[in-house]
């Protein structure tokens, strides 16, 4: 039997989904094996000058930034609608719903979240995001002191991150608010 | 008393079967009311009836439910005269036969539930029942049998009817009568049946994936064709010939089975829409006695099969709208006589199905929305305050009557008064994923429309492009398709049209509707489609057609669910998605022409986030927007378009920016035009490298997510002498 070999761009597409399945998967059993900790789990990236987060409980997926149909007369914040597990989904500027200006390279990667009312969605983010831990205490009392869907939540040592509520953020949008911060 | 299992399960589907009958039952006595039917079909009518009558008698002494026969048969009774001597069923036989027929069900659907030894003595409703009819003899006199026609000589007429009538119902009955093992099924859940057809839809996109293979198979014996290695490849490329037809037949089986087994599941998951709209008759008819109006029901579009879920909750809304506009709309019969239109009201319920949407449309020829009468009875409700009402517009307060609360009743009937309905069809609509408008004219009438997504099954849709968007159209919408030719176009200063059968359409060009570019006349040999909505026709024109699909269209997340132009998204053989444009807004007049004096802005970038990121800030700065996604695309764009100033990436494949300022630099026309770099290279020699390839501005992507985009295009421009 003959058999065509895979183009080096099909051989690389598919290390790098591989490679983010991998990835999502590990992120997503860390934080159901660490609930017990007084630790909150995070998925965290860079937005322009600044350090976000996630709720990793909230991340579904990790998908490489293609095949994406721009959608013509839809929201500035809206990149485009995306096939996900056989459902359509939208692709999201998170740096526009956060009414950031931008990002410091082009987005390559998608985040699917669950937007806290069991609809899903994709957020651009320049790279796959970090596992990493805030405490729980530190979250709870930025919780009760943030009005917006971004909480500011200081790390152990002393670094400011800026957690996304995606339930208040996108119930906030669902209301009118344009600018989430 | 214990009940035997098996007996309770007969009854149950007794109670089912006897629904049905009895609607059909219900529709024969609105028929029999009418007038003007010849007397073969008043014949048909009577012997129908009184099969199906006793049909019911029948199966209810079958299964021993004496009081149901016992109704049965004396609704047979009342039947009998007039069977003898067909003619018009007079009103209050009709009412009598009617109220039996909701008697019936009343009691058969207490024995399907397990309660018939609690009902209670049949006889006195059937005394009532007896008392209120008409005397048997009076209705046989009321109105003087029909003349029979002239016979020939020697040709006794009745007896052959009769013969006739006989061996008809014979034959009718021959038919109910097929054993039940033709018909026996399962039950099996909304959530196996759905499952299943998630696996349908997904074997129709294996189905065109197949097709894409094959595509690619025969590029790659092109590519061996050409390498100038015929002798040596000679038996690669016959193999994957072969393998290509072979690929094809299987390709063309799979559709086939795919088509079967979509049908099938139609079959089984859908039902006419007229099970639920023929049940309206009887409420429209009833209704309009109890308020002393006449209104008659008609139906388009009854013959479509929905999903039954989707008619299940349909059915609520629709009961309220038709009651809302006999209550509410028609007008008493002396006064519609008095305004000059007939004494009996019409209703119309129109259902259309295109691609993945349902219309339906509820609408009455009576008095139309009083608009001063809804503002103020909305403040004096609380609905809105007068301050606020005072700042809207017609549409505004037509829709105040979706508002929870609202109602121009002022006493509490049973038809309506209570403030609860038009508010709860809405919120139902909206729990569909719907959405319901209503236009109304003073003195002509009322039209509630709701669209609807349904999700079941593929359609046929044309795939066409406009320049690198493709676009899906509900064929069902698309009539013709020509290329357009300046003897058939008119082009005047803001508007073009096509001569097309003696009549002049719009011509609507789909790039610029969608805001992709700016509007202009179509060229000679540009494809142009005639297309189709709600009875106005526009000519479309597009940059090419790419061909047809079948393909099954899903609906829009939340957050592009409301852009008007979009109706859904269906998978494309790669596993993209096309996204389908809702033919009845491409028939509606756009208000693209008032922008025209908006600055304009091209964003060339490769990168579809910042495309989406300059595209919001420039937007919110007051620009039109149009995107390019590469160096190609922009030149193509500025051959043809205007723009006040240019935001171009600096790195992008095939073409860099500074390739294309140079391409620019070049054009006397594009030689002044404002150009700003934008790249993810902050350092000083990037910087000067941009600037000295003739760029005006050069921001990092830093600086952009700095917020600095909107006044270093502000400033630009103005150095450049712009509209800045």
């Amino acid at each position: 039997m003959k058999i065509l070999p895979r183009t080096m761009e099909e051989a690389q597409e598919q290390e790098a989904a591989e490679l983010l399945e991998r990835r999502a998967s590990r992120l997503r059993e860390q934080g159901e094996t660490t609930v017990e900790e007084a630790v909150h789990w995070i998925a965290e990236f860079p937005l322009g000058e600044e350090r976000y987060a996630l709720s990793l409980e909230m991340l579904r997926a990790a998908l490489p930034l293609k095949m994406v149909t721009p959608v013509p007369l839809s929201a500035p914040h809206v990149v485009g609608v995306l096939r996900f597990q056989g459902q359509v989904v939208s692709a999201l500027s998170l740096a526009s719903m956060l009414g950031g200006h931008g990002w410091r390279q082009d987005p390559a990667v998608l985040l699917v979240v669950d937007r806290g009312d069991g609809e899903l969605c994709a957020l651009d983010c320049e790279a796959i995001p970090r596992p990493t831990t805030l405490p729980m205490s530190a979250v709870e009392t930025a919780r009760t002191r943030a009005e917006g869907p971004v909480m500011e939540v200081f790390t152990q040592d002393r670094q400011l991150i800026h957690l996304i509520d995606l339930k208040r953020l996108f119930a906030m949008r669902a209301t009118g608010g344009r600018n989430a911060r | 008393m214990p009940v035997d299992p098996m007996l309770q399960g007969l009854v149950a589907g007794f109670a089912v079967e006897a629904q049905e009958v009895i609607q059909k039952v219900t529709m024969d006595l609105l028929e029999l009311e009418r007038e003007g039917l010849e007397p073969a079909a008043l014949t048909r009518l009577y012997v129908r009836l009184g099969r199906h009558l006793h049909t019911l008698k029948g199966s209810a002494a079958s299964l021993g439910l004496q009081d149901l026969g016992d109704i049965a048969h004396k609704l047979e009774d009342a039947l009998a005269p007039l069977k003898a001597n067909p003619q018009k069923m007079p009103r209050p036989v009709v009412d009598v036969l009617l109220h039996g027929l909701d008697l019936f069900m009343l009691r058969a659907q207490a024995h399907a539930d397990g309660r018939g030894d609690a009902l209670p003595d049949p006889a006195a409703a059937l005394a009532q029942l007896v008392a209120d009819g008409p005397a048997p003899e009076s209705v046989a006199t009321r109105v003087p049998p029909p003349q029979a026609p002239a016979a020939t000589a020697g040709h006794v007429p009745e007896p052959v009817e009769e013969a006739t009538l006989a061996s008809e119902a014979a034959a009718l009955l021959a038919q109910e009568s097929l054993p039940e093992s033709a018909d026996a099924g399962w039950r099996v859940s909304v959530r196996q049946v759905t499952a299943l057809m998630r696996e349908v839809e997904r074997l129709r996109e294996v189905r065109l994936r197949v097709e894409e293979r094959g595509r690619e198979l025969e590029r790659v014996v092109g590519v061996l064709a050409k390498q100038g290695l015929l002798a040596e490849t000679a038996e690669a490329r016959t193999l994957l010939a072969g393998t290509g037809r072979l690929l094809r037949t299987d390709g063309e089986e799979t559709s086939d089975i795919v088509d079967a087994l979509e049908e099938g599941l139609k079959a089984i998951t859908t039902r006419p829409v007229r099970t639920i709209l023929d049940p309206l008759q009887r409420m429209v008819r009833d209704l309009s006695r109890q308020l002393g109006k006449e209104a008659r029901l008609s139906v388009v579009g009854s013959e479509l099969s929905l999903d039954r879920r989707l008619l299940e909750k349909l059915q609520g809304a629709l009961v309220h709208l038709l009651r809302n506009a006999v209550d509410h709309g028609l007008e008493m019969p002396s006064e519609r006589e008095r305004a000059g239109k007939h004494h009996e009201g019409a209703l119309t319920l129109r259902v259309e199905q295109q691609g993945n949407l349902l219309f339906l449309e509820c609408s009455d020829d009576g008095a139309g929305i009083d608009l001063a009468r809804v503002r103020k009875v909305a403040e004096s409700r609380g609905v809105v305050t007068s301050d606020e009402v005072s700042r809207f517009n017609e549409n505004q307060i037509r829709d105040l009557i979706f508002r929870p609360g609202f109602s121009t009743r002022t006493d509490v009937t049973d038809t309506s008064g209570r403030g609860v309905g038009l508010d709860a069809v809405r919120a139902s609509v909206e729990a569909m994923q719907g959405r319901i408008e209503v236009n109304s004219t003073p003195g002509q009438g009322t039209r509630f429309v709701m669209t609807l997504p349904v999700d079941l099954g593929s359609s046929p849709v044309l795939v066409v492009r406009a320049l690198e968007q493709l676009v899906g159209l509900p064929m069902l919408a698309v009539e013709a398709t020509q290329l357009a030719r300046a003897d058939s176009l008119r082009i005047g200063k803001r508007k073009a049209h096509l001569e097309y059968q003696g009549q002049l359409l719009p011509v609507v060009d789909v790039g610029a509707r969608l805001g992709l570019r700016a509007l202009a006349p179509p060229a000679e040999g540009q494809p142009l489609l005639i297309v189709q909505s709600g009875g106005k026709r526009v000519a479309l024109g597009v940059d090419a057609v790419v061909g047809d699909r079948d393909l099954v269209i899903r609906p829009l997340p939340s957050e592009v669910r409301d852009v008007p132009a979009w109706q859904g998204a269906a998978t494309l053989s790669r596993g993209e998605l096309l996204l389908i444009c809702r033919p009845d807004w491409l028939v509606t007049e756009s208000g693209q022409l008032t922008v025209a004096a908006q600055r304009r802005a091209l964003v060339v970038d490769d990168s579809l986030t910042a495309r989406a990121l300059h595209r919001a800030m420039l937007e919110a700065g007051g620009f039109s927007v149009h995107l390019a996604a590469s160096g190609a695309r922009a030149l193509e764009r500025l051959a043809t378009d205007t723009y006040d100033v240019v935001i171009c990436d600096l790195d992008m494949e095939e073409m860099d920016g500074t390739q294309l300022i140079a391409r620019l630099r070049a054009k006397p026309e594009t030689a002044t035009l404002p150009v700003i770099l934008v790249s993810a290279h902050d350092s000083a020699p990037a910087r000067e490298r941009g600037l000295a390839a003739g760029a005006d501005g050069y921001l990092s992507k830093r600086e952009c997510a700095a917020g600095r985009l909107l006044a270093e295009v502000l400033d630009v421009m103005s150095r450049r002498g712009g509209r800045a």
